[in-house]
């Protein structure tokens, strides 16, 4: 991610471009980074996300890794990047599981409610299928983690979709738990679901803990708030975790105490 | 109890865990003659032993100002440490340091120490001319990064901001108490300002400021 600074036009043109997938690369990072507003954004990063094509581990820059990155700029010029619902969907099927990542995160971001039926069919199997270890490499068969989250941010709270993800609430992986609870939380409002997340705050492993606080911040659980400052983990996490309380939460604690547990970690 | 051998037991620590331990125990002596030592284990890439080791030097506070402030500037990590101490010890020599991370550190956690910092200055003690200088000084640098590119760090900003402000006791009209007004009120403003959680505690920080 090395190099000279640039500006919009610069990232526009480097997109544009497809001499050099690096530059596109690049040119993609940014526009998401720096929310672009500008009209060209999202029909580049379109184009760029349909640049796909089969693994090839001896091309170098792979072609995918510029469409993933499109990918996730999209997500990030959410709700803008409307338009690009459709082909994300498409790269929600494709067979890289990193762009099937990317795009479901996506999807997420653009509270895309038609990616809801192809996302639940995805982990339809439960954990002992797409939530199988891959037998080549050390991920899962289907990026479950990604794909619970997307369903908790796209908010449809239909028995169906709470029956899909509450499976994966015993996953023998700690993070996969923690996305399952995240969503039932942000989907059902139960308590039984914030549990889980708090038991996970003090995990022995320190990626655990720090799941847990980007979770119960996501689903904005008030009565987190002290164990979230109590967590042993940076305080630039806490802060986070902490203002997605008072960004996404209501209740108690109110605003104020939650401001002044701010104040306390900075 | 001497505190040479708590400093003998951080010196010889032999692993990460002992490390920690080591100087969580030296932290808590409170003990003026352990700073030169804490200040040597901000330097050590030792997460867990350096925030011991800063929580104990904001216990000693003003002797441990000195220690801190010999630092060799390259040694970034310690450096970084070393703000955060500064910062919640609010000794005036630290104004430079802390002054110099908010406008150019790249860390965003370095920064956001110091905005913090810069509003927690002990000013009651100093002459009244020194007092003036050091406030221009900290509300310049703080009203600056209320345009910095994080909102963590805009948020301390506003927090530091409502610190000086009423640590200055600037009476309602004083230009420096107006700047400082306006800067929050950018911060409060959806049109000027895309973190929400900012805008609240600008709005709570002018609350204050305007009771």
């Amino acid at each position: 991610m090395a190099g000279e600074p640039i500006n919009e036009a610069e990232a526009l043109g480097r997109l544009r471009q497809s001499e050099d997938p690096s530059m596109q690369y690049y040119g993609a990072w940014w526009l998401g980074r720096n929310r672009s507003q500008h009209p060209d954004a999202v029909p580049l990063l379109i184009e760029a996300l349909k640049q796909r094509r089969p693994r090839d581990p001896g091309a170098g820059v792979e072609e995918n890794a510029v469409a993933r990155n499109a990918a996730r700029a999209l997500g990030k010029l959410a709700p803008a990047a409307h338009a690009a619902v459709p082909e994300l969907l498409d790269a929600l099927a494709d067979p890289d599981d990193g762009l099937r990542e990317a795009a479901a995160r996506a999807l997420g971001d653009l509270r895309a409610r038609e990616a809801v039926a192809p996302i639940c069919t995805r982990l339809a199997g439960g954990p002992a299928v797409a939530g199988a270890r891959q037998t080549s490499c050390p991920r899962l068969v289907e990026p479950c983690e990604a794909l619970l989250e997307a369903l908790g941010e796209i908010g449809v709270a239909t028995p169906e979709v709470l029956a899909v993800i509450e499976p994966f609430s015993s996953h023998e992986w700690p993070l996969i738990r923690s996305a399952a609870a995240r969503a039932l939380l942000q989907l059902s409002g139960e308590a039984r679901w914030a549990e889980p997340l708090l038991a996970l705050l003090g995990d022995g492993q320190l990626h655990v803990r720090r799941a847990a606080l980007m979770d119960l911040g996501a689903a904005g659980w008030r009565p987190a708030a002290e164990a979230i400052s109590a967590t042993l983990a940076e305080n630039s996490l806490k802060l986070i975790a902490l203002r997605g309380l008072v960004e996404n939460g209501s209740g108690e604690p109110g605003e104020d105490a939650l401001l002044a547990a701010m104040d306390a970690l900075l | 109890m001497s505190v040479q051998p708590l400093i003998s037991a951080v010196q010889d620590a032999s692993s990460a865990l002992e490390l920690v331990r080591a100087t969580a125990a030296l932290a808590a002596s409170g003990s003026a003659a352990a700073a030169p030592t804490l200040v040597e284990v901000l330097g050590f890439n030792n997460p867990g032993a350096a925030v011991a080791a800063v929580d104990g030097l904001i216990a000693i506070g003003s002797p441990a100002v000195d220690h801190l402030l010999q630092l060799d500037p390259r040694n970034y990590g310690a450096r970084a440490w070393a703000v955060r101490a500064l910062a919640g010890i609010g000794d005036v020599r630290g104004l430079d340091l802390l002054v110099e991370a908010l406008l150019t550190d790249v860390g965003p956690s370095v920064r956001r120490a110091a905005a913090k910092g810069l509003g927690a200055l002990a000013l009651d003690a100093l002459a009244s001319g020194e007092r003036n200088t050091v406030q221009q000084h900290a509300l310049t640098a703080l009203l600056e990064a209320t345009s910095d590119g994080e909102w963590v760090v805009r948020y301390a900003v506003a927090v530091g901001l409502e610190g000086l402000a009423l640590g200055s006791r600037w009476p309602t009209g004083h230009s420096s108490h107006s700047s400082s007004c306006t800067a929050l009120c950018r911060l409060s403003d959806a049109a000027t300002e895309e973190a929400t959680v900012v805008r609240l505690r600008a709005a709570l920080a002018l609350q204050r400021l305007q009771p």
